[in-house]
């Protein structure tokens, strides 16, 4: 065979193979956001990983704060799945997911594995004192929420007067209803929303350093428990009938996505219905990216390498 | 006898009252409403039936729900269209090699700004690739050019037809007026659902944002051309068609390029600020490193925008005195470092260095222009040598052009057929985000400066944020709302008086009665601490050159460091609530304040001076009983232009705690209710409106008191 026709057989075969890789990419596209708390990601990564590196997916992850934003965008299909939907702090789900009684245009695929719990927190040097940093035990008796009243000077702030503060749900989007429970249970605080996740553990974190005494309503599984020693203030057991006097109901946080989606991608539908995480196992991802700030793919990579045989078991 | 003495009382009683009613109306109202809110005693109430009366959210999200099906289709192919034309910016700069990039980036710099700024834009673009941000970078450039080219072909378009039809102006003005103080965040989601998440979503949202300079300044470049300039050129026979294309829109373009210039630097604000619809680029560096705690992170992002503002400030401000400027290119030696370092050798060398080299590169850049011209001057004799000779000429105006495109020419080349190019090398990228976060724990934990901070916070709150917000919520709707009406009567007139009434209505109407007045409060607070601040500041600036010198990069970067990267460092030392929202919205309302100040004092005419020293007064005198008197007019505008921010900063504060009007804006958007969101931005851009146009008028009144105008 001549050099010449050689290289003529070469061109058009890579120009074939080329134009069947663009064309099979065409539909192994996807988007899925990063959300703004680390818990999503790095499930979303765990999932990502298999699509990427054993199925020939492509994924764009642009970044964009949960809630109905992201609800939306799946719904006008500019976003194809969401992996950690938290039930409590969704108020649009009755809308939109069948199973809460909505219109069907989005839905359940299947559980993560990572259970919600949420509640009232206070740092153990309040409760316990803490030696090294010669902090006193400033409440001893500190158990449950009603134990707060006899302790609540110490957790007055400039816009609480004389009552104590709770620093509450960040938004009264996510339907906390921080004061009403209070008020229920008689405990004569003042809720303070700080607007925002990032303000909310800012301030928690910059109040722990200085050693300061606070109450603040946090969520697990999250990095904050591994950066802050916490211990819970109790809430009485959740009871749907007292709600909000109550504590919150576990959250069993589950994935969806757009129908159109589900229906073009069984493949991928069958890695999110097998894949599951255990808080155990988020955490400790949780923990290397926002404790040690390292970067979260390089984290989620090497739990990945580490722990082959769990994630096995996710392929279609 | 008597009668005389009672005269003279009557006139000097008079004289009283002419020269301070402001100041006696100002007092007798505040007494007044000191008393009527001791009676009052508790919190204001707005009737509930009024409100029942008035479902603005419920309507407006029921046609929000309507309407989306109808437009939706439309929306989303032009939508799919600006993806397409952003996806080829991008891609073309984040795949062709960087250093071919980084020529195209920077040349434009040296063309128009001469080596100074062409330095500035090297170490801005080097800093992207430094930081390892070049990909981000890439993205929001390309976001903005984009969003600029459309906001600017549309906007000059509106204002030619705005110049030309005086109903055509008066229906634009106040819709002009609600883009510019909308909260953008109320249309962000609207704009992802709309025209698609990410790239479009945000450049469309930009364009609403970033329009109206160009149709404003388009329009007024064109009006201000002179009528005998007009009438010259239909005298010469030319239709109104051709005097406004031929003479009137170039006579413009000064004020055209001083519209684009300010619209590149609002798209700026807004493409980083997208980032809430999944906008891509630097915007989301920052907004992960604020999601994490990661002040350095988010700091490096934020360093890596102000740098592309300055930059892009820099050059679409030289674009517009380039006619002036071009011709005194080089003449003396080159400066880069301020006054006062001359003396220092090193420095001397260097400056000697860099002039050297620049002249070389000059000289090069002239001798290839010239072989190329030639080259092609020597082409077009072969056709007609006259028209060779023309060529000549209008190819030799354009060297720089010509130097530069065979620059990138030749690297192109040298891409394609060699491997010179390598990747940008890793062991040259630097970060600083490590030293930041541990210098912010030190700070966060260190007693005296948290001392400080508490210190500031609790005389804030108790000395002015509290009194104030429990005086306004104590005073009854009707009260307050007769005050500003009043107010709004007597400054400007009838027409005012009845907005003002309006936008009272609809925020009490719409159950933001208390919210607006704690959005009052914050701003009347953050507006006065910066005037306190500032115009000592700017006072200073004008008359010591090396603090003007010290400021001007630190107002710089204030004014364009995304508000994002100093909200977590603001709560780490504040806490959380109205107090860091306060002192957020002064670091971001500060800088014109100042700059109005310095500006004001520096543009009062040379012989002030003279004249007052003449009269004996010395430095002081004459700075605070002349010179601060006259520049009253041109601080009220700083005042102006702070209120107007501090309003804008209340959609952001809600972040960090901050309460008013901006938190429903939030909740909107958190709960997907666009007409919670609206309304609440609608109640601020009635406040903002009422404010601004109080202001405005009573800064005209002034300036006509002193003979000004």
């Amino acid at each position: 065979m001549s050099s010449k026709l050689k290289a003529m057989l070469a061109f058009a075969l890579l120009t074939m193979s080329i134009g069947t890789l663009s064309l099979a990419q065409a539909d192994k596209r996807l988007v899925v956001p990063d959300l703004d708390w680390t818990g999503a990601i790095v499930t979303e990564r765990t999932i990502q990983y298999v699509l990427e590196n054993e199925m020939g997916y492509k994924i764009k992850k642009p970044t964009m704060p949960g809630g109905p934003g992201v609800w939306e965008a799946m719904r006008a299909g500019d976003v194809d799945y969401y992996s950690e939907v938290w039930p409590s702090y969704n108020p649009i789900k009755s809308e939109i997911l069948e199973e809460y009684g909505g219109d069907g245009s989005l839905k359940i695929i299947a559980d993560t594995g990572i259970i919600g719990a949420s509640g009232y927190w206070t740092p153990r040097y309040v409760v316990e004192g803490d030696s090294s940093r010669g902090i006193k035990a400033v409440a001893p008796n500190l158990k449950t929420v009603q134990d707060l009243n006899q302790y609540k000077h110490l957790f007055k702030s400039l816009e609480s007067g004389d009552r104590g503060n709770l620093i509450g749900c960040p938004t009264p989007a996510w339907l906390c209803e921080d004061q009403a429970r209070l008020d229920a249970l008689g405990v004569d605080f003042h809720v303070q929303g700080l607007g925002s996740e990032t303000a909310h553990w800012a301030e928690l974190t910059a109040k722990h350093k200085r050693g300061e005494p606070f109450v603040a309503y946090a969520w697990s599984p999250h990095w904050i428990f591994a950066a802050l020693d916490l211990v819970e203030v109790k809430l009485p057991e959740y009871d749907e009938a007292k709600w909000p006097a109550t504590n919150w109901a576990q959250d069993i946080c589950f994935k969806m996505g757009n129908p159109k989606f589900i229906e073009d991608h069984p493949d991928v539908v069958k890695v999110l219905q097998n894949h599951r995480l255990t808080n155990a196992q988020q955490a400790v991802m949780i923990y290397e990216i926002d404790v040690n700030k390292r970067d979260v793919d390089e984290v989620v990579n090497e739990w990945m390498v580490a722990n082959k045989s769990i994630w096995r078991s996710w392929l279609p | 006898m008597s009668t005389v003495i009672e005269d003279q009382r009557d006139t000097l009683l008079h004289k009283f009252w002419e020269e301070h009613r402001g100041l006696v109306l100002t007092c007798a109202a505040l007494v007044i409403s000191l008393a009527v809110w001791k009676i009052h005693g508790t919190e204001t109430v707005f009737p509930k039936s009024w409100i029942e009366v008035f479902p603005f959210a419920d309507k407006v999200n029921e046609f929000d729900k309507w309407i989306r099906p109808f437009i939706q289709p439309t929306t989303r192919a032009i939508g799919a269209g600006v993806t397409w034309f952003y996806e080829l910016v991008v891609d073309w700069l984040t795949f062709t090699q960087w250093q071919i990039v980084f020529v195209i980036l920077v040349l434009p710099a040296f063309a128009y700004g001469g080596l100074r700024l062409g330095l500035l834009a090297v170490f801005a673009v080097g800093s992207w690739l430094v930081l390892d941000m070049w990909d981000a970078a890439m993205e929001t450039l390309s976001l903005m050019t984009i969003s600029i080219a459309i906001s600017v072909m549309i906007g000059v378009l509106i204002g030619i037809v705005a110049s030309q039809n005086d109903r055509f102006e008066t229906i634009i003005k106040p819709i002009l007026d609600t883009m510019q103080t909308l909260p953008a965040f109320i249309y962000l989601i609207p704009a992802f659902y709309l025209f698609g998440l990410g790239a479009p979503g945000a450049i469309l949202a930009t364009v609403i944002y970033a329009l109206p300079p160009v149709v404003r300044l388009t329009n007024l470049g064109i009006r201000q051309v002179p009528a005998g300039i007009d009438e010259a050129a239909t005298s010469f026979g030319a239709t109104k068609i051709q005097s406004l294309v031929k003479v009137k829109i170039p006579m413009a373009m000064p004020a055209i390029k001083l519209g684009i210039n300010q619209t590149v630097m609002m798209a700026l604000a807004l493409v980083v600020l997208a980032t809430f619809i999944a906008a891509p680029g630097l915007g989301d560096i920052v907004l992960r490193g604020m999601m994490r705690l990661n002040v350095g992170k988010a700091l490096e992002g934020g360093l890596a925008i102000v740098l592309m503002a300055i930059v892009l400030d820099r050059i679409t401000n030289a674009m517009g005195q380039a006619e002036q400027t071009s011709g005194s290119r080089h003449d003396h030696v080159f400066r880069l470092f301020p006054q006062g370092f001359e003396q220092v050798k090193p420095i001397l060398y260097i400056e000697y260095g860099i002039d050297w080299a620049w002249r070389q590169i000059s000289r090069a850049g002239n001798l290839v222009t010239l072989v190329i011209v030639t080259g092609i001057c020597k082409l077009a004799t072969i056709y007609n040598s006259e028209i060779s000779v023309k060529l000549r000429e209008i190819l030799l105006a354009y060297s720089f052009l010509i130097a530069s495109i065979a620059l990138i020419t030749v690297m192109m080349l040298l891409d394609t057929h060699t491997d010179i190019f390598g990747n940008f090398p890793r062991a040259w990228e630097h970060r600083f985000r490590t030293p930041v976060n541990q210098y912010m724990d030190e700070l966060v934990t260190n007693e005296v400066f948290y001392g400080i901070t508490t210190w500031i916070k609790e005389s804030l709150y108790f000395g002015l944020i509290n009194p104030l917000n429990t005086f306004l919520k104590g005073l009854p709707w009707w009260y307050t709302s007769l005050i500003f009406i009043c107010i709004a009567r007597l400054i400007s007139g009838r027409g005012l008086a009845i907005a003002t009434a309006i936008g009272f209505l609809f925020i009490g109407a719409t159950d933001l009665w208390i919210l607006g007045m704690i959005t009052l409060s914050t701003v009347t607070v953050s507006v006065l601490i910066c005037f306190i601040v500032g115009v000592p500041l700017g006072i200073l600036a004008a008359y010591n050159r090396t603090v003007d010198a010290l400021l001007k990069p630190v107002l710089d970067t204030m004014q364009t460091m995304p508000v994002f990267v100093y909200l977590v460092p603001v709560i780490m030392l504040f806490g959380g609530g109205q107090i860091p929202a306060v002192i957020a919205t002064v670091i971001y309302a500060l800088p014109p304040l100042v700059r109005c100040t310095t500006l004001g004092i520096r543009e009062l005419p040379e012989e002030i001076n003279e004249v007052a020293s003449s009269f004996g007064s010395s430095t002081t005198q004459t700075l605070t009983k002349v010179k601060i008197p006259m520049a009253i007019p041109a601080i009220m505008v700083g005042i102006n232009q702070g209120i107007m921010m501090a309003l804008a900063m209340e959609v952001i504060t809600p972040l960090i705690g901050g309460k008013g009007l901006g938190m429903d804006v939030f909740t909107g958007m958190n709960t997907a209710s666009f007409g919670i969101s609206l309304q609440a931005g609608i109640g601020i851009v009635m406040l903002a409106i009422i404010l601004d146009r109080i202001s405005q008028a009573w800064t005209k009144s002034q300036r006509e008191a002193m003979g000004l105008t």
